[in-house]
C-alpha cells in the first residue's frame, strides 16, 4: 500500500495538473471563449486541489482555495459576471494558488497573510452577488462538519425485502424525424435499451417506407406502435428517450387498469418519502433546483468524453529502461542486417525475410515507445499566460496571449528543455516586441499587443512559433550595430530578413536600455545554441512596424533518429534524414567555377554553394572531381539550401543517438554519435552548425577546424 | 448484520489521492473488497460488469458527476438499489438537497475520519460486523 507521502506525491501531481486546468480555462474566458463548461472545469480543478488539500491538512491552501471556488460558483452559476476586472482577480488568484501549493509542496511555512490582497479582491467580488445568496461566502473552514438543524434522514436499506413493485403498462408510439438519424442517433439501441426495462410488444409500421429505387440511407421511413410492461418509472421510460426526444414523435402514456390505487403507485419507488421531507425541510432551495440544469442536460453532456481512454501512471525511469532497450534493439538489428548482407548469395533468403519482419516490429515497437513518453507541448505553454501577465503590468503595456495546439505531442526530453529558450522568446516579444498603449494608437494599431504561441506537427518535426504584432526589428539600427561589433563585412549587402536573424549572433544585444525583465548579456545567441543543442532549428522574421515571427523547428525525440550513412575519406558519418532535401551525382556541366574546394551547383535554375565535406571536417580524401561523387542538397534553415560533396552514400538507417557531449565535450559541427551495424561508431552531422562553419570560413576565407572529431574516431 | 469484508465497494473519485485515502480508510474499518472508478462513467461501467453492495462517490469529477452518477445508479434496472453514499465538501448544502431528493442514503463530509465513515455506512447498512 502506499505511504502517506506517496499519496502526497500524487496529490501535488494532481494539482500540477489542476493548475494547468484553471490557467487554461482562466485565460480562454478572459479571450471570450469561454463555455459554461470553462467555467465548470475550472470550478471542478480548484475544488480538487481544496479537497485534497482538506485531506492532506494544508490549511491555508484550503482556505484560500475555497473563497476562489465560492467565486467561481458565483459565476458558474449566474450570480456572478465576470468581467474584465473579475478575470483578472481571478487570474491573479490563480497565480497565488500556484504559489501555495508550491509552498505546501516543498513544506515551507506559509506566511498567515500570504495572498490576503488577493483574498479580499475576491470576498470583494462575492460581495456582488445579489442579497442573501452569498451565505456560502467567506472561509467557512470553521463550519461543522454536518449540517446543522438540516434534517437529514440516512436512508436505510433492508436487503431481505425486496421492494414491492406494482408493473404498469405503457402504450408508446415512436417516429423518428430524419435529424435523429443524422444526429447518428440508431432506433435500435434506444428499443433495446426499452426492451431492457420490461416487456416490450412494439409492432414496426412500414406505410411510410419509399420504394426501393427512392430510398435514402439517412431518413427514417420506419415507425413504431407498441406496449411496455414494467416496474419502471414514467422517468426511467422518459430517459431511454432522453437524447433524441427533440429529433422524434413521441407519444408515452400509462394504460390505467382500473384496480390501481395511488398506494400502489407510491409503493413503486421506495425513495420517495424521503424525497418530499427534503422538500419540506428546505423550501428556501426549491428555485435553486429549479434553476439547476437537469440530469439529462449532464448526460448529454458525458459522451464527448475529452479522456474517456483509460490511463496510468508510469514512473519515466521504467519508460527510459525500455527507451534505451529498444535503442539496443535496433543496433543489434543493425549488426544482423550486416551479417546477412555478407553472407554468400543465395543463402540468405529466409533469414533476409525475417529480419525484414524484425525491422519493422523495432519500427513499430520504437514508435509506440516513443508516443508513451511523449508529452503535449502544453505543459510548457501553460507556464507562459502567467509570465506575460506579469510582465505586462511590470512594462505597463497590455498584452494579450493567444495559444494554439498545445495539444500537440513530443517527447518529454525536448519539452524539458524548451522552457527555457521559450520564456526568453516572448519575454523578448513583451519587452522589445510589444510597444507601449500609447505608442500602438499613435501607430493605429490596438493598444493591446497580441502575442501568438502555436504548435504544430509538419514534416516529422513539430514547429513552434512566437508571433508578435509589436514593431518588428528596426533593421537599421541592428545592422548599424552588427557592423560596429564587427559581426557584419562593412560593405555587407543583407535582406531584412538577413539582418533580423543576426540578433542570434553571439554577443549580439539590441536593447537600448537593459531591463530587468530580458536581463544583460543573456541574448538570443544562447537561445538559438540551447535549440541547436537539442537538434532544433530556430529562424526569424521581422516586418518593420508590423511584429516579429521566431520559429523553432525542432526533432519529435531524442533518442532515435533516421540517417543517412555517408562516406567521406575513410571515415562514415550519419546526417539526419530530416536535414537532406535531395541526394544526387551532379553532371560536370552543371558545376561551375570550382577553383580549389568551392563551387556553385547549378540545379533546376538555382545556383547552390558547394562545400566539400572532407574540408569542412578536415578529413583525408583522395582527390576526385565533383562530378564522380555525391552531393547532399541539405536545408540550413530559413530556406537556404547548400550541396556538400561526400563521397558515397551507404543507406539509410534508423540510428540511436548516443551523446558524446557528457563524455567527451561539444565538437563543432557533430551533433552526436551513434553505433553503426558493424559495431564501430560513427558520428552524427550538424548540417546546421556544418553551414555555419562553411558560412563563417567564407567569410573569414579561412579553413574550418574540426580536427578534434576525427581524431577521436581513428 | 453485513459483515465489512463481505461487501464489495466501489469507490468513486477523480482524484487518485483522494481514492486511495478513502481505501485506506476503508481498509481501516475492515473492507476488503474495494473496487474503484475515476469518474461517473466508468463506475457505472464497474457495476454493470460486478456485483456490488455499496456505492461511495465524491461529487466533483468530469465526465459524469456524483449527482448525475445517482441518478444513473437510481434509474438503472439492475444496481437501481445499491446504497449511495455521497461525499460532498463542507458547505455543500444545496448538493445534499439535491442527492437527497435523487435519492442518496448518506452524505459524508471530506475530510472524514474512519470512525466517521463507520458511523455513516452503518448508518444506512446497519452494524457492521
Amino acid at each position: 500500500m502506499a505511504g502517506l507521502d506517496q499519496l502526497k506525491i500524487t496529490f501535488f501531481d494532481e494539482c500540477d495538473e489542476a493548475m494547468q486546468q484553471i490557467e487554461a480555462g482562466l485565460t480562454d474566458i478572459r479571450a471570450g471563449q469561454g463555455s459554461d463548461d470553462t467555467i465548470n472545469s475550472v470550478f471542478r480543478a480548484v475544488h480538487s486541489v481544496k479537497g485534497g488539500a482538506g485531506i492532506f491538512g494544508f490549511e491555508s491552501l484550503v482556505g484560500f482555495a475555497h473563497v476562489l471556488e465560492t467565486v467561481l460558483d458565483g459565476l458558474r452559476a449566474g450570480r456572478l459576471v465576470a468581467t474584465d476586472d473579475n478575470v483578472g482577480v481571478l487570474l491573479q488568484a490563480s497565480d497565488v494558488l500556484s504559489d501555495l501549493v508550491s509552498m505546501s509542496r516543498s513544506n515551507k511555512p506559509i506566511e498567515s497573510g500570504y495572498g490576503s490582497e488577493c483574498r479580499v479582491a475576491l470576498e470583494l467580488i462575492i460581495k456582488q452577488e445579489g442579497g442573501g445568496a452569498s451565505e456560502g461566502a467567506g472561509d467557512d473552514s470553521s463550519a461543522p462538519a454536518d449540517f446543522d438543524g438540516f434534517d437529514f434522514k440516512p436512508v436505510q436499506v433492508n436487503f431481505d425485502e425486496p421492494a414491492a413493485n406494482a408493473k404498469r403498462s405503457y402504450s408508446i408510439t415512436f417516429r423518428p424525424k430524419p435529424a435523429m438519424l443524422k444526429k447518428a442517433n440508431e432506433p435500435l439501441y434506444i428499443l433495446r435499451e426499452l426492451r431492457k426495462l420490461g416487456e416490450l410488444d412494439l409492432v414496426a409500421q412500414t406505410d411510410l417506407l419509399a420504394p426501393l429505387a427512392e430510398l435514402e440511407p439517412d431518413h427514417p421511413y420506419i415507425w413504431w406502435i407498441g406496449t411496455l410492461q414494467t416496474e419502471a418509472t414514467r422517468a426511467q421510460i422518459d430517459e431511454v428517450f432522453e437524447f433524441v426526444a427533440s429529433d422524434s414523435d413521441l407519444e408515452i402514456s400509462e394504460i390505467v387498469p382500473d384496480s390501481s390505487s395511488p398506494a400502489a403507485i407510491e409503493m413503486a419507488d421506495p425513495f420517495v418519502p424521503a424525497t418530499s421531507e427534503l422538500e419540506i425541510a428546505s423550501p428556501s432551495i426549491v428555485p435553486e433546483a429549479a434553476a439547476e440544469k437537469p440530469a439529462a442536460d449532464a448526460a448529454t453532456r458525458a459522451p464527448p468524453a475529452k479522456h474517456a481512454a483509460t490511463t496510468t501512471r508510469i514512473e519515466l525511469e521504467r519508460i527510459d529502461r525500455v527507451v534505451n532497450m529498444v535503442g539496443e534493439l535496433v543496433i543489434s538489428q543493425a549488426m544482423l542486417g550486416q551479417i546477412v548482407q555478407d553472407l554468400p548469395e543465395g543463402t540468405s533468403g529466409r533469414l533476409a525475410q525475417i529480419l525484414e519482419e524484425v525491422i519493422h516490429h523495432t519500427r513499430e515497437l520504437k514508435d509506440s515507445v516513443m508516443s508513451m513518453r511523449a508529452q503535449p507541448v502544453g505543459s510548457v505553454f501553460q507556464r507562459m499566460p502567467r509570465l506575460v501577465r506579469e510582465l505586462a503590468t511590470k512594462t505597463h503595456k497590455k498584452v494579450r496571449l493567444e495559444m494554439v495546439g498545445e495539444t500537440t505531442e513530443v517527447d518529454r526530453s525536448i519539452i524539458e528543455r524548451l522552457g527555457d529558450p521559450l520564456t526568453h522568446i516572448i519575454r523578448n516579444s513583451v519587452d522589445h516586441g510589444i510597444e507601449s498603449p500609447a505608442d500602438r494608437i499613435a501607430a493605429g494599431k490596438n493598444e493591446e499587443g497580441v502575442i501568438r504561441l502555436s504548435a504544430e506537427h509538419r514534416g516529422g518535426r513539430i514547429i513552434i512559433e512566437v508571433k508578435d504584432d509589436g514593431a518588428g526589428i528596426n533593421a537599421e539600427r541592428v545592422l548599424r550595430k552588427a557592423k560596429e561589433k564587427g559581426l557584419v563585412r562593412p560593405d555587407a549587402n543583407l535582406t531584412d530578413d538577413e539582418v533580423a536573424n543576426l540578433i542570434m549572433l553571439p554577443g549580439f544585444s539590441t536593447a537600448e536600455t537593459v531591463s530587468d525583465i530580458s536581463g544583460r548579456g543573456v541574448g538570443m545567441d544562447v537561445v538559438r545554441s540551447n535549440i541547436q543543442d537539442i537538434g532544433g532549428r530556430i529562424s526569424l522574421k521581422s516586418v518593420p512596424g508590423r511584429g516579429m515571427t521566431i520559429q523553432l523547428a525542432l526533432p519529435l525525440t531524442l533518442a532515435v533518429m533516421d540517417g543517412m550513412v555517408i562516406k567521406v575519406g575513410d571515415q562514415t558519418y550519419v546526417m539526419p534524414l530530416s536535414a537532406i532535401v535531395e541526394c544526387l551525382r551532379p553532371a560536370r556541366s552543371d558545376v561551375s567555377n570550382l577553383i580549389g574546394t568551392r563551387g556553385m551547383l547549378h540545379l533546376r535554375g538555382e545556383f547552390v554553394p558547394l562545400v566539400l565535406l572532407s574540408e569542412l571536417l578536415d578529413v583525408g580524401t583522395e582527390a576526385k572531381d565533383a562530378g564522380e561523387r555525391v552531393v547532399i542538397i541539405t536545408d540550413a534553415g530559413e530556406g537556404t539550401h547548400f550541396g556538400l560533396i561526400v563521397d558515397e552514400l551507404c543507406g539509410h538507417q534508423q540510428v540511436v543517438i548516443k551523446s558524446i557531449e557528457e563524455s567527451y565535450g561539444a565538437v563543432p559541427g557533430i551533433a552526436a554519435a551513434t553505433i553503426l551495424g558493424n559495431g564501430r561508431v560513427a558520428f552524427i552531422l550538424d548540417v546546421e552548425k556544418l553551414s555555419d562553419i562553411a558560412v563563417s570560413s567564407a567569410l573569414n576565407d579561412g579553413m574550418p577546424t574540426t580536427r578534434s572529431a576525427t581524431a577521436m574516431v581513428a | 448484520m453485513p459483515n465489512a469484508n463481505a461487501v464489495k465497494v466501489l469507490l468513486v473519485d477523480d482524484q487518485n489521492s483522494v481514492r486511495q485515502m478513502a481505501r485506506i480508510t476503508l481498509e481501516e474499518i475492515g473492507f476488503r473488497q474495494i473496487s474503484e472508478a475515476e469518474n461517473g462513467v466508468q463506475a457505472m461501467h464497474t457495476a454493470s460488469l460486478q456485483p456490488i453492495d455499496l456505492i461511495i462517490s465524491d461529487y466533483n469529477m468530469p465526465e459524469m458527476d456524483g449527482l448525475a452518477l445517482l441518478r444513473a445508479v437510481r434509474s438503472h434496472p439492475v444496481v437501481r438499489k445499491v446504497p449511495f453514499i455521497l461525499l460532498t465538501g463542507r458547505g455543500d448544502r444545496e448538493l445534499v438537497v439535491k442527492a437527497a431528493e435523487a435519492g442518496v442514503n448518506n452524505y459524508l463530509v471530506k475530510p472524514f475520519t474512519a470512525a466517521v465513515l463507520r458511523e455513516k455506512i452503518e448508518q444506512v447498512m446497519g452494524k457492521l460486523s
